[in-house]
């Protein structure tokens, strides 16, 4: 397994951007077919309630851009410092060009950046640190901006119970730096490619190109709509490889570091709802007080940009404290793919969760 | 394990479902409460319980309780406890 250590690189902020449009589960009477004891139910089991969605025509490089120009702004940055982009997005504006090099263009940097997209969903920002870890430590960085958003209330169909009322969109921008201090950090990456077909956009690519055909509309066994443009999700199959994965793999991970679950001030987990994330505190007996949940009831799943909303929304304080703060960050989902990580934070500057100012 | 605590689980995690309600011959799908949230709940229950994590395969292919009863106790015995 794809496991491994840095030191001398740390995170130097984290802005998250959200849209200003909130919907609430209470609004879906509609689509629950007037059984508002079902949205009771499904309130109180798995936590739906609000969620934040865009306007059409904004995407996740508007919500990632607006990030980082208040990430680059706050932490007193010139755009010249950055060497190196890397855009974490299942949900980009263009099949070609990625959305690194658009926001390359848009953010003035200089031609000696570097920039990349990485197709990765709820794990994807974990990886995405991963990547920034290997490139600053690897020389030739010196600074690394991590986008990490998603749209991905623009792919589910709005009558599909199973994932409309889940998803919000959301937009993050992170800097990964050298540092003349320690500032440990440590990964672990895994996939299961053989699930892929569990959560998926099946249209829309090379395999399968949008067409007339793809747009029609089916009803499943359980009364949801969708077609194959939509975004596709067993979650009864994506319930079971959470609870199943997840746990060992945080077990792993902090074996690995060699350190107990007392030394961990936060497990921030992909906030993919209330349920999965309180079912994983339970199997791994975490105290429920070091493992934010209250991001997703107020955002809805923001696929990659999950973490780090969670982490400006309910850890700015505890992370701009003097004491260095220990953090196990853990993403899990699409691919199917997942992976963990366990990073310090020392007297973090920006730590910040804005919404994006103006929609087309 | 036994039936009877697969019956208390079932119970507990389609809520307000009486226990005196449920047997081996109950058959899931008739269930009024059965829907995709009560396949999650039972899912986690179960593996808590039994350390059993069933698929949603396993719930079409078992019709009733008793089947299902039978598929986590063959699951147990095929990995050794």
């Amino acid at each position: 397994m794809a496991k491994s250590t840095f030191q001398n690189v740390r995170v130097g902020g984290v802005v998250t951007c959200v849209p200003t449009l909130e919907k609430s589960i209470d609004d879906c009477v509609e689509l629950f077919g007037g059984n508002t004891k079902q949205i009771e139910r499904l309130k109180k089991t798995i936590g739906l309630d609000k969620r934040r969605v865009v306007a059409e025509g904004t995407t996740a490089l508007d919500l990632c851009s607006a990030a980082a120009t208040h990430l680059l702004s706050a932490a007193g940055l010139n755009a010249d410092s950055v060497d190196a982009l890397i855009f974490v997005t299942q949900t980009p504006d263009y099949l070609q060009p990625c959305n690194a090099a658009v926001l390359h263009g848009r953010l003035n940097l200089p031609k000696n950046t570097a920039a990349l997209d990485v197709n990765l969903g709820c794990s994807g920002y974990v990886y995405g640190l991963w990547l920034a870890h290997l490139m600053v430590s690897a020389g030739g960085c010196g600074r690394v901006l991590l986008l990490a958003g998603d749209t991905l209330s623009r792919l589910v169909h709005p009558k599909d119970r199973s994932v409309a009322p889940l998803f919000g969109d959301g937009g993050s921008a992170t800097l990964i730096e050298s540092t003349e201090s320690k500032s440990p950090a440590w990964f672990s990456l895994e996939t299961d490619g053989t699930g892929y077909e569990k959560l998926m956009v099946p249209a829309g690519g090379m395999r399968q190109p949008s067409s007339e055909a793809t747009a029609v509309e089916s009803v499943d066994a359980d009364g949801n709509v969708r077609s194959l443009d939509n975004l596709y999700m067993d979650g009864a199959e994506i319930f079971n490889f959470s609870i199943s994965v997840e746990p060992q793999s945080v077990e792993e991970l902090l074996a690995y570091v060699d350190v107990e679950k007392k030394d961990i001030d936060f497990f921030v987990f992909h906030q993919a709802n209330r349920y999965i994330l309180g079912n994983i505190t339970k199997r791994l007996k975490l105290d429920p007080e070091k493992v934010p949940m209250q991001t997703v009831e107020q955002y809805g799943n923001q696929s990659s940009a999950s973490i780090p909303c969670a982490m400006c929304g309910e850890l700015a304080d505890a992370l701009g404290a003097n004491e260095t703060k220990r953090l196990l960050l853990s993403g899990f989902g699409v691919g199917l793919s997942w992976g963990s990580a366990v990073l310090e934070f020392t007297d973090l500057k920006v730590c910040d969760l804005i919404k994006l100012k103006s929609e087309q | 394990m036994s039936l009877e605590k697969l019956i208390t689980i079932v119970s507990e995690s389609l809520e307000t479902l009486p226990e005196e309600s449920l047997s081996g011959g109950t058959v899931f799908k008739d269930l009024k409460a059965w829907d995709s949230l009560a396949v999650l709940t039972l899912v986690d229950a179960v593996d808590m319980e039994f350390g059993v994590l069933l698929k949603k395969d396993d719930f079409l292919e078992c019709v009733t309780l008793a089947a299902l009863y039978e598929r986590v106790q063959a699951i147990r015995r095929a990995r050794g406890n």
